[in-house]
């Protein structure tokens, strides 16, 4: 069986976190969702799941969940912040193994999306092609032949599709290149946005680089333009990571080290501070200066000891910042111990 | 109402123009006075009526500010309903977001600036549902028949002609059948 995207790892690892390809389809008959009354979801959501469930996918439905429970969802990039605080009805069905979740009633009434380790956006675009085919049978979907898709913001008309890539980029981020990248990715219709970080910063160096435009594009042309341009960065930063040297090396490799060993025997761990121990960690193993971790443990605690995540892996709730920081060192720590 | 100035494509776009004290209203089409606004005219008018109510103003965070940053022009379809969802153009341009499938079609003219601006097209290339897959693969056929018939024609087959004027006949009335599911 395949592991969950978070447990595992994939092509161009060194560089890329995971892929992701969501399409956006709405169904004919139906107002779009702001205008979308709780029968019409309820109505949408219960057809819908139906030939879904059949076919292996899990029903959560995010109107029965606790805040903490659909947090967690977006912990695991299964969901968008956005749909876990939504008031009106709204469901996922998750088939985890293969990475496909779909959204239904999110902005659009459904969003199709598969998410997989590694830079993999063909299979991604392909399982997520699969359960959209299966859907398409049973739903006359919203399409014109001039605008295809019909969707709620006219950002996503055409395919509806938007694939994304999370890139890991500590040297780029270090040598102050992301500005430059920004804009020229902009150039041919692609754009960055830092995760886990403050305003233009990213402490965990960590991107999301995905398509733009999806009017009069193919979904294989943007697949195509998007694994080019990965190849690219993932060449670039694979350069500046060789470039370090001298003194610049010794003085990254005592932070790497010391990052290690706070993330190894600290008592409590923020969240914010996990982010830039988990980078200088990840960063540590490509430059072969930290051996005894590997990237797969990295990707669980990814997840694992995010706030709702960790907090719901407890059987006593953290009750207070410090009781959750506290629990996050121990669980970092057991799960290093257990693997390493 | 048709566009003063093309007089050929519908007018959308009104605007009151106040000179001295005398107001006089035009009505043009988007595209015209897309150019008008280019050339400055517009810009012009616009600083003499600067008190004019403006209906954009809360569009600066929506994908729409950017290209219908047209402070005083007033859109005719600010009145317009979709007959669906009961969508006005002013709703759209207010979240960013149209209200269902039918507002592409009520709204096409007004969205189509902001969709080029942020598509760079307004034609769709890529996949196609089933439903319309099959809907397209029909019509091809169809376009063949009547070429095919036109040829027999041209060439006095006659007895062919009238055999694919026989099974295109068959096929527009399936056309029509599958249509109205």
């Amino acid at each position: 069986m395949t592991m969950a995207w978070y447990n595992t790892t994939g092509q161009a690892s060194e560089t890329v976190i995971s892929s992701r390809v969501r399409l956006a389809r709405n169904i004919n008959g139906y107002p779009f969702d702001s205008r979308l009354d709780a029968n019409g979801a309820n109505e949408i959501i219960e057809k819908v799941s139906a030939p879904l469930e059949a076919s292996g996918f899990r029903k959560i439905n995010f109107a029965d969940l606790s805040p903490i429970m659909a947090t967690s969802y977006v912990e695991r990039h299964y969901v968008r912040p956005e749909f876990a605080t939504k008031e009106t009805p709204h469901a996922l069905l998750l088939q985890e193994q293969t990475g496909i979740a779909v959204m239904v009633c999110e902005e659009d009434h459904l969003r199709i999306q598969c998410i997989l380790a590694g830079l993999s956006l063909d299979e991604a675009y392909r399982n997520a092609s699969r359960t959209e085919k299966r859907l398409d049978e049973d739903f006359d979907f919203a399409y014109s032949e001039r605008l295809g898709y019909l969707t709620h913001c006219p950002t996503n008309l055409g395919t509806g599709m938007r694939a994304s890539v999370m890139m890991f980029l500590p040297a780029l981020t270090r040598g102050g290149y992301m500005n430059s990248l920004a804009s020229q990715l902009s150039k041919i219709g692609l754009t960055i946005r830092g995760l886990f970080g403050e305003g233009s910063g990213s402490a965990g160096c960590m991107y999301q680089i995905s398509n733009q435009v999806t009017l009069g594009i193919t979904e294989e042309e943007t697949l195509r333009k998007l694994t080019e341009a990965v190849h690219q960065i993932t060449e670039s930063e694979q350069k500046a990571r060789k470039a370090i040297n001298g003194e610049a090396l010794e003085r990254l490799t005592d932070r790497i080290l010391r990052s290690e060993g706070t993330l190894r025997y600290a008592y409590m761990i923020s969240s914010s501070e996990f982010i830039r121990l988990f980078a200088d960690v990840r960063f540590g193993i490509s430059l072969g200066i930290i051996n005894g971790i590997t990237y797969e443990q990295l990707g669980t605690l990814l997840v694992d000891v995010m706030p709702a995540t960790l907090t719901l892996s407890s059987e006593n709730t953290p009750k207070s910042e410090t009781a959750r920081d506290k629990l996050r060192a121990q669980k970092i720590q057991n799960l290093l111990n257990r693997k390493s | 109402m048709l566009c003063e100035k093309c007089k050929k494509r519908t007018a959308t776009v009104f605007y009151n123009e106040n000179i001295n004290g005398k107001t006089r209203a035009y009505s043009l089409c988007g595209e015209c006075a897309a150019k008008l606004r280019e050339k400055g005219d517009l810009q012009e008018i616009t600083s003499m009526i600067g008190s004019f109510a403006d209906p954009f103003s809360e569009l600066n965070d929506s994908i729409f500010g950017g290209f219908f940053g047209m402070p005083t022009l007033r859109s005719a379809s600010a009145e317009k309903k979709c007959p669906t969802c009961g969508c006005t153009y002013s709703d759209i341009a207010k979240g960013g977001k149209v209200g269902c499938p039918e507002c592409y079609n009520v709204f096409g003219d007004e969205l189509a600036r902001t969709i080029h601006a942020v598509h760079g097209t307004t034609t769709h290339t890529g996949a196609v549902p089933s439903r319309h897959r099959a809907k397209q693969e029909r019509m091809e056929q169809l376009k063949k028949l009547k070429k095919s018939m036109q040829e027999a024609i041209a060439k006095e087959d006659f007895e062919r002609a009238a055999s694919l004027r026989d099974e295109i006949r068959k096929m527009e009335s399936e056309n029509n059948t599958k249509d109205g599911e």
